[in-house]
This record gives C-alpha cells, sequence and structure tokens, in this order.
C-alpha cells in the first residue's frame, strides 16, 4: 500500500498564503471568543472542589441541583459523565472557608466543609434515619472500617479482613463503584456468621463519592506561575536546540509554528470548552514537541537540499522537502492519531480532556508542518540560501 | 551468520532477559500511583511564621521578666510583626549592662538602642533553622501517627522547603474525618492550675480581675464535647507537658466510658508530686490544644500516672494517646491539596487504560503491516521489544505509575514507530531512486538516524519540562513518555536493522525486499 505512488509534486509554496489565512482566521475566531467568554479552568488553577459521586438508581442533573440548592450549593457545575449515573459536582468553594478559627469545631469539623455538606445533601429521609442508628453503610465505608465494624460485631479477625476484602472487591468491580444489592454480596461466598451479621447490621446507601479534589487557591496560583515558565522555558529550549543543531531562522521559524499550533489548539479548547487542567497544559506541551518533531523532519531534508539545489531558489527546494517527507508525516501522524483516538474512546473520563487536546494538537500540528513551517522559512529565503554556515 | 550479527542479537537477548527480569511480576514491581490503587493525597503548608511568632512571644516575656529583675524602667514590651521586640519608653542609666544582657542572654537576637526604643530582630539565620527544625518537627510527628496508625505504604516527603506532601494509599474519602484530625491536630497537652470556672463569656472572666488579666494567669475555653461550657482562668505557668510523658493509652474511667490514662517521665513525676500535694482540694486543668478537656479535683498526692477523661468514644480515646505518645506538632498545618480517589475509581482506570493500550496497539499494528508489509511485522517487533523495555525501565527507576502515565504508555505506542517510519521512507525512496534493495537498506538507516536523533531529542526537551512542574502525576507522563522515545531509537534502529540483516543476509542476491 502507498500513499502516492511517486514521490508528490504538490506545489505548496504557492498555496501559502491560503494557509495563513487558514491558521489566521481560526487564531481570530479563537481571540474573538475569548473576548466573549473565559477558558474553563478546572480546580487546578482556579481553587476549589470537585466530587465525582455515582448513584445506584437514575437520577438527573435538575434532581442534583435541587438537592444541592438545599445546603446553598446550587451553583456549583453538574456534569454528568457518560451515559452512567455519575456526575461531577464542581465549585470553587475550598475546604478550609473562612475564619481559621471558627467557634467550637475541631480541625477536623472544618475540614469536613464542603464534601461533608454534600454527601449530608445528597442522602435520602430513609438513609439519614439509618445513618444515625448503628448500621454501617457498606457503600460509603472504607475497607478499614468494614473490618473494624465486623469486628465489633463478634466476627474473629481473618474473616473480617477476608470479608472486607471481598466487599471492596465488589465495588472494584462494578464500574458504578457501588454494591447495587445483597444478592450481589450472596455471591461471593462469605461464611454464614459474616451474611447475618451483615444482613442485620449493614444496608447499601444509594451513591458513593468515587473521587474528591480540593485545592487551595495558593495551588492554583503557584500552578498558574510554573506552567507559565515551563512553557517559555521549552519554547526557548527548542528555540536554542535547533538554532545550534541548524540555523538560527530554522529555530526561528520552527518556534513561530509552534506559537501557531499552541494559539489554535488553544482557540478549540475555547470553542469546545474543554476544561483547561494540569493534563491539558500537559498535553499543550507534548504537542509543543510533536509538532517540533514532525517540523524538524521537513528541516533536515531542507538542510540537505539547499546542499543540493541552492541555485533553483527556496520555493523549489521547500516544496520539493515537503513532498520527499509527506508520506512519513501522514504515516506517523496516522500511527499517532490511532493511540490518541483510542486513549478517547478507551481511555475513560479522567483523561477526555487530556486526550481531546492531544487529538487537535496532532491533527493541527501535523498540518502546521506541512503548510506553516516552511512557509516561514521562505520569509527568510535569502537567509536560507546564502553560503554562509549550513 | 556473521560474528557481529550473533553479537547484536546477543545484546538484544540480554536487554530482554534484563527487562523482563526487571518487571516480572508486574503487579510487585510497577508501583502504582494513588489515582490508580486508590487512596488521600495531602499536601499541606507549615505555618513556620507561626512558629517563629511563638517563639517571639516567648522572648517578650523573658525580656520583660529580665528588664523587671534587674529594675530597668521601661514602659512595655511588644512583639512587632513575627519576628520583632520593641521596647518602648525605656529610661535605661546603664547602657552597658543592657548591652551586656542582650549580648549573652538574647545572642540569637540583633538589636539596636536609640533614645526612647529599644528594638530586638531575630537573626536570619537563626529564623531559617527554626523554620528548618519546624518542618523536620512536623514531619516526624506525624510519621510517627500515621505508623501508628497503621497504612500500608504511606509516602511522607517535605517538598520545597516548608511543605509536607502524604500519600496514604487505602484510605477512603470514608476516614478523611480522623485522618484529618490525626494529623493536623497539635496535641499540645498542658496540665495547669484550675483558678476560676463557671464564666459564660471571656468578658465575664475578665470582670474578675477588673478588666487586666495579671501576667500569671490566663483565660481558656472548655472543649467541645466536654461536660462544662464556657471560660475557665487558669495559672499560665505548666505542671507538667506533653513533652513530660511516657506513655499514653486508652483506659477507661470509673463509669466504664473511654478514657486515655498516662505515666510521666522522672522529671515531670518530680514536678506532679510537688503540685499535687500542695495543691490538694484544689482542681487541675487538663489543657489539650488550648481548651480544657477536664478539671478533676485533687484528691491525693499523684506521682507518675494521671487520667484524662472527657466523654470520649473509644475511636477518640484510642486517636488521642495516639498523639499524646507520638508527640505535639510544633505548627500549625494548612491544607493545600487534597485528593481522594476510591478503590473502585482505581480499578476503572487500570481496566481503561489496558483496552486503550490493546486498542492503540492493535490499530498501529495493522496500519504498519498493511502499509509497510513485511517491514511492518519488523516494525512490530521493535515496538513489543519498545513495550518490555519500557516496563523494565519504569521497573528499573522504581517510577509510579499514574493514569497520565498509561496515556504516556499509549501515545509512545503511536509515536515509538515514526523511527521506522522514517527508516522506511528513507529506504523506499532510495529503492525508487534504484538502488539495489542492501545498499538501500544501508543508507536508509544511516540517512535517517541524524533526523531521528534531532527529532526524537525535542519531545525529550519538551518531556524533561513537563518532568519540572512537579506534579505526581505529571511526572509519571513525562517519565513514561521520555523512556519511550528513548527507547525507540534502540528498538527501530538497532533492532529493525538487526531483524532485516537476519531475514535478508542468508540471500546471496536480493531481489527486492517486502516494504
Amino acid at each position: 500500500m502507498k500513499i502516492f505512488k511517486d514521490e508528490p509534486t504538490i506545489e505548496f509554496m504557492g498555496k501559502r498564503f491560503y494557509a495563513f489565512a487558514f491558521s489566521g482566521l481560526i487564531i481570530l475566531a479563537g481571540i474573538i471568543l475569548l473576548i466573549t467568554k473565559d477558558f474553563n479552568l478546572g480546580i487546578d488553577f482556579t481553587g476549589g472542589t470537585m466530587i465525582e459521586v455515582s448513584f445506584k438508581d437514575d437520577v438527573s442533573v435538575n434532581d442534583l441541583r435541587k438537592l444541592l440548592s438545599q445546603v446553598g450549593h446550587g451553583k456549583s457545575m453538574i456534569q454528568r459523565i457518560g451515559e452512567e449515573n455519575k456526575f461531577f459536582i464542581k465549585t470553587e468553594q475550598v475546604f478550609e472557608p473562612g475564619k481559621e478559627e471558627a467557634e467550637s469545631t475541631t480541625a477536623a469539623d472544618k475540614h469536613e466543609g464542603f464534601t461533608g455538606e454534600i454527601k449530608d445533601a445528597l442522602m435520602s429521609e430513609e438513609e439519614r434515619q439509618l445513618n444515625a442508628t448503628d448500621k454501617l453503610d457498606l457503600n460509603d465505608a472504607s475497607e478499614k472500617q468494614m473490618m473494624d465494624f465486623l469486628i465489633s460485631r463478634g466476627i474473629d479477625g481473618d474473616a473480617a479482613a477476608d470479608a472486607a476484602k471481598k466487599l471492596i472487591g465488589i465495588t472494584s468491580e462494578n464500574t458504578s463503584g457501588l454494591i447495587t444489592s445483597f444478592s450481589e454480596i450472596e455471591k461471593i461466598g462469605l461464611p454464614a456468621p459474616v451474611m447475618s451479621v451483615l444482613k442485620e447490621n449493614t444496608f447499601l446507601g444509594s451513591f458513593t463519592f468515587l473521587s474528591t479534589e480540593s485545592v487551595g487557591p495558593q495551588v492554583g496560583h503557584d500552578l498558574r506561575g510554573k506552567v507559565t515558565r515551563a512553557a517559555i522555558y521549552s519554547l526557548l529550549g527548542m528555540l536554542i536546540y535547533i538554532g545550534f543543531r541548524f540555523r538560527l531562522i530554522y529555530g526561528l521559524a520552527a518556534v513561530i509554528t509552534l506559537l501557531h499550533d499552541v494559539l489554535i489548539t488553544l482557540s478549540f479548547i475555547l470553542l469546545f470548552n474543554i476544561e483547561v487542567s494540569l493534563p491539558v497544559v500537559a498535553a499543550i506541551l507534548t504537542i509543543v514537541g510533536y509538532s517540533l518533531n514532525d517540523t524538524i523532519v521537513i528541516f533536515d531534508r531542507v538542510r540537505d537540499n539547499v546542499k543540493l539545489m541552492r541555485r533553483e531558489g527556496g520555493s523549489l527546494i521547500l516544496n520539493r522537502s515537503i513532498n520527499q517527507t509527506l508520506s512519513r508525516t501522514i504515516v506517523t501522524s496516522g500511527t499517532t492519531l490511532c493511540t490518541v483516538i483510542a486513549l478517547f474512546f478507551f481511555g475513560g473520563e479522567v483523561i477526555h480532556s487530556f486526550s481531546a487536546t492531544l487529538m487537535i494538537g496532532v491533527i493541527f500540528g501535523t498540518y502546521s508542518s506541512i503548510f506553516q513551517s516552511c512557509a516561514w522559512l521562505k520569509i527568510w529565503e535569502k537567509k536560507l540560501l546564502g553560503r554562509k554556515k549550513t | 551468520m556473521s560474528k557481529t550479527l550473533g553479537w547484536k542479537i546477543g545484546i538484544i537477548i540480554a536487554v530482554l532477559v534484563f527487562s523482563v527480569a526487571m518487571f516480572y511480576p508486574l503487579n510487585e514491581k510497577i508501583h502504582l500511583g494513588l489515582d490508580l490503587k486508590g487512596g488521600m493525597h495531602l499536601v499541606f503548608q507549615v505555618e513556620t511564621e507561626v512558629a517563629i511568632r511563638k517563639q517571639t512571644d516567648n522572648n517578650v516575656q523573658r525580656l520583660k521578666n529580665r528588664l523587671k529583675e534587674l529594675s530597668f524602667k521601661f514602659e512595655k514590651v511588644v512583639r512587632r510583626g513575627d519576628d520583632k521586640i520593641d521596647v518602648i519608653g525605656t529610661l535605661y542609666e546603664d547602657e552597658r549592662a543592657l548591652r551586656d544582657i542582650f549580648d549573652d542572654e538574647f545572642r540569637t537576637w540583633t538589636y539596636s538602642i536609640s533614645t526612647d526604643r529599644i528594638t530586638l530582630a531575630l537573626k536570619e539565620i537563626e529564623k531559617a533553622s527554626m523554620r528548618d527544625q519546624t518542618v523536620t518537627q512536623a514531619l516526624e510527628t506525624i510519621s510517627n501517627r500515621i505508623n501508628e496508625f497503621g497504612v500500608m505504604d504511606p509516602v511522607l516527603q517535605r517538598e520545597r522547603d516548608t511543605r509536607l506532601l502524604i500519600e496514604l494509599p487505602g484510605v477512603s474519602d470514608k476516614e478523611k474525618r480522623r485522618v484529618m484530625d490525626l494529623i493536623k491536630s497539635a496535641a499540645v497537652l498542658e496540665l495547669k492550675k484550675l483558678e476560676a470556672d463557671g464564666f459564660e463569656t471571656r468578658e465575664a472572666a475578665l470582670a474578675q480581675y477588673n478588666g487586666v488579666l495579671p501576667d500569671d494567669l490566663v483565660i481558656a475555653k472548655w472543649a467541645a464535647g466536654s461536660d462544662r461550657k464556657g471560660y475557665t482562668v487558669l495559672r499560665a505557668e505548666s505542671v507538667v507537658t506533653g513533652r513530660e510523658l511516657k506513655s499514653a493509652r486508652r483506659d477507661t474511667d470509673e463509669y466504664g466510658g473511654a478514657a486515655v490514662s498516662f505515666t510521666l517521665d522522672a522529671q515531670g513525676g518530680k514536678n506532679f508530686q510537688r503540685f499535687t500535694s500542695a495543691n490538694i482540694g484544689k482542681r487541675l486543668a487538663i489543657v489539650l490544644d488550648d481548651r480544657v478537656v477536664s478539671a478533676p479535683t485533687i484528691e491525693s498526692v499523684i506521682t507518675y500516672s494521671g487520667r484524662i477523661t472527657g466523654r470520649f468514644t473509644v475511636e477518640q480515646a484510642d486517636d488521642l494517646a495516639l498523639k499524646l505518645r507520638s508527640g505535639s506538632l510544633p505548627a500549625d498545618l494548612r491544607l493545600m491539596h487534597e485528593q481522594i480517589i476510591g478503590p473502585s475509581l482505581g480499578a476503572d482506570s487500570i481496566r481503561k487504560g489496558i483496552v486503550a493500550c490493546g486498542v492503540g496497539l492493535a490499530l498501529v499494528m495493522i496500519f504498519m503491516v498493511l502499509y509497510y508489509k513485511g517491514a511492518g511485522i519488523n516494525s512490530i517487533i521493535a515496538l513489543l521489544l519498545n513495550m518490555v523495555i519500557l516496563m523494565g525501565v519504569l521497573a528499573y527507576l522504581g517510577a509510579t505509575l499514574t493514569v497520565p502515565g498509561i496515556a504516556g504508555i499509549i501515545l509512545t505506542i503511536g509515536m515509538a514507530v515514526d523511527a521506522n517510519v522514517l527508516v522506511f521512507e528513507r529506504i523506499k525512496e532510495d529503492l525508487r531512486a534504484g538502488k539495489a534493495p542492501k545498499s538501500a537498506i544501508d543508507s536508509g538507516f544511516k540517512k535517517a538516524f541524524v533526523t531521528i536523533f534531532d527529532a526524537n531529542l525535542t519531545t525529550v526537551i519538551a518531556a524533561l519540562f513537563l518532568f519540572q512542574f512537579g506534579t505526581s502525576t505529571i511526572k509519571g507522563f513525562a517519565v513514561t513518555l521520555m523512556i519511550g522515545i528513548i527507547a525507540s531509537m534502540f528498538t527501530a534502529v538497532f533492532v529493525s536493522r538487526v531483524i532485516f540483516d537476519l531475514v535478508y543476509s542468508g540471500r546471496k542476491k536480493l531481489q527486492s525486499i517486502s516494504i
């Protein structure tokens, strides 16, 4: 199989102004979007709390909002995850609100703050009553708590540890993270005395927190600085490396191409309202490396071809170089795209925005290597063809 | 087979065996991050400046007493900022004597004397060492508490001077309250003489002393959950402090409720005996973190042991005993970042990671075989070897595999074949130009190498800067990507070449190659 039977002879340089216009339009659209709305920054950057909660039964976003508004958190962001009964609840409120020395509360009380309030709000009346008794909610107990509970009900240590492990095992098997019914517990083959303790003294709550995260505002602030520095240093580092391995104009053209990639990716992040979290920033930096990789392969050819065919002029050299490497560029972005698509569709919610950003970046990183990098080199055509130091 | 080819195959087998030995068995050798195995991740800021302020406060008191003893006249001694002491309205006759005191007894302070004011400032070097000491001590205390609490493989690290990173695998959202209390409580125990009790407000207590509290007294609130409410007046001086404890354990009080009993060391015992024998019939306040927990009446002389009661649950009594045993925190901790991942989410992430990995690998394999035929199989062998090396190096480095780390592996699958693609395209080009297959393979590898090196190095540079981010999850991504890319230089260049040689070396006259 071949993409091109022979070496292709596509006239890229002649179309470079279309490419400039195309990219310019996307970036302009991004700037206009930025005026009308802000980036959807994750709690990594803004500080705040994020809860991932899973329900046993069908619940709608509106139901949740109603419950949350009863405790004054109606304005939290609530987002359904996929098709399941799982939701993200996000707010900018952090764990230790307000004054450090609230009267008559312990450190732990203050800490419980937001996540504790949400947990209370989500409970049904029945669950609240059950919780007030000394029955244990198996969907709201850790392995250690289950074990301690069983021991306190007269089960011996080893049997209790084994049972607790198996019970947690059920929650890990189910994607919901919940034990849905006692029949599931019956299937795992627990000894009769354990079973009877469980039946009489425990119940199955209607939801569980899959994960919670709270970030203090200071951390978010620190992180922004760190991210900016990392981005600037890595661009500088690459400029220096290419300047050193090639020549400065190659470095400049490459860095402009990279900036272009970053701007376009940011525009799409705005457009699709992708949440900018730490992994998304990591994705953008990865794209920078990836796109540069493509660009360097082409520039490497340009450097060779400049030596071979200096007289034939910049456009011809640049066109030839792009065409010679075109099938490689397409194949590599093809395989990379394969894996990014696998990541996007099968990798799960945790890294969804990460893989979405990568997908945009790989597509436009490939586009820019072909249509942008050499177009920028063309601007410094005279320097490029100059005899000094190749 | 030539001799050099034999050597090369030997190297490849050695690398393969070494890698497998490193990561086998997989579930023991590869460390999973908290986002995969579930647990609690905490970052605290140690409030070292508060510790410095406390130290300054102590010195204000010390200086005041000293000046009084030597009958220097002054209006007042106050703390300014966290680390300065002002003596205001001084009328000193003997500056020499004053300087002697500062030089001898306040060596860690710099001072300046002007006509109506003396200012002492804590030396920078002293502050730095205090900060350091505070954090070290906090780390030690928390480490003791966590170890006693019984968490498997906890991680406790100092991050950037004054931050502590704590990772507690297996601890879930449900235990947060207890764990937080265990980590954050200062657990400063003081036994003090109770002077007066039963005030509803602080003001009511103050009114007893006409609004000005004498220097040797303090007002303290009853702890939440204890059987009394309101405020008490205590002697400022502690009879015994938590530092003089030898041991503490859960016990039961006379009514069968949970309590904590403790024994004192020799010095503490001596002080306690002296105090109790002089104060029979008076009340002793047991103060925990500036709150009065209980205040029993002293009925007889006590020497080495005592008991703290205060309506504890069994769990609370256990934890209090644990905290008292492991010592008090030298400064408050401020929570900066907290992440709790439940066990089911971690398991789910692993499942999804494996599926995405498998699908990605399958797609790339199909693509490569369809496109490069025989050479495609060559690149698949190289890719699989790359994965083996990647796991081996991860295990060797003791690196932690996280969700972004798995993403890094998946991305590596797509990017690592790039080196193969570069070589194959060069070979194709040379074949098109009419070169003989064998020399096309030769020049293809040779020409592509520089490009592969330059192109991959930029990805490595990007990964290096990512690594600088410092957060453990992103580090996981950067590390896997970096290892994968570097390994691809070995597998796609060295190994693929050997495979070509192996496949085609037997034939005297090579007509065509499958590419």
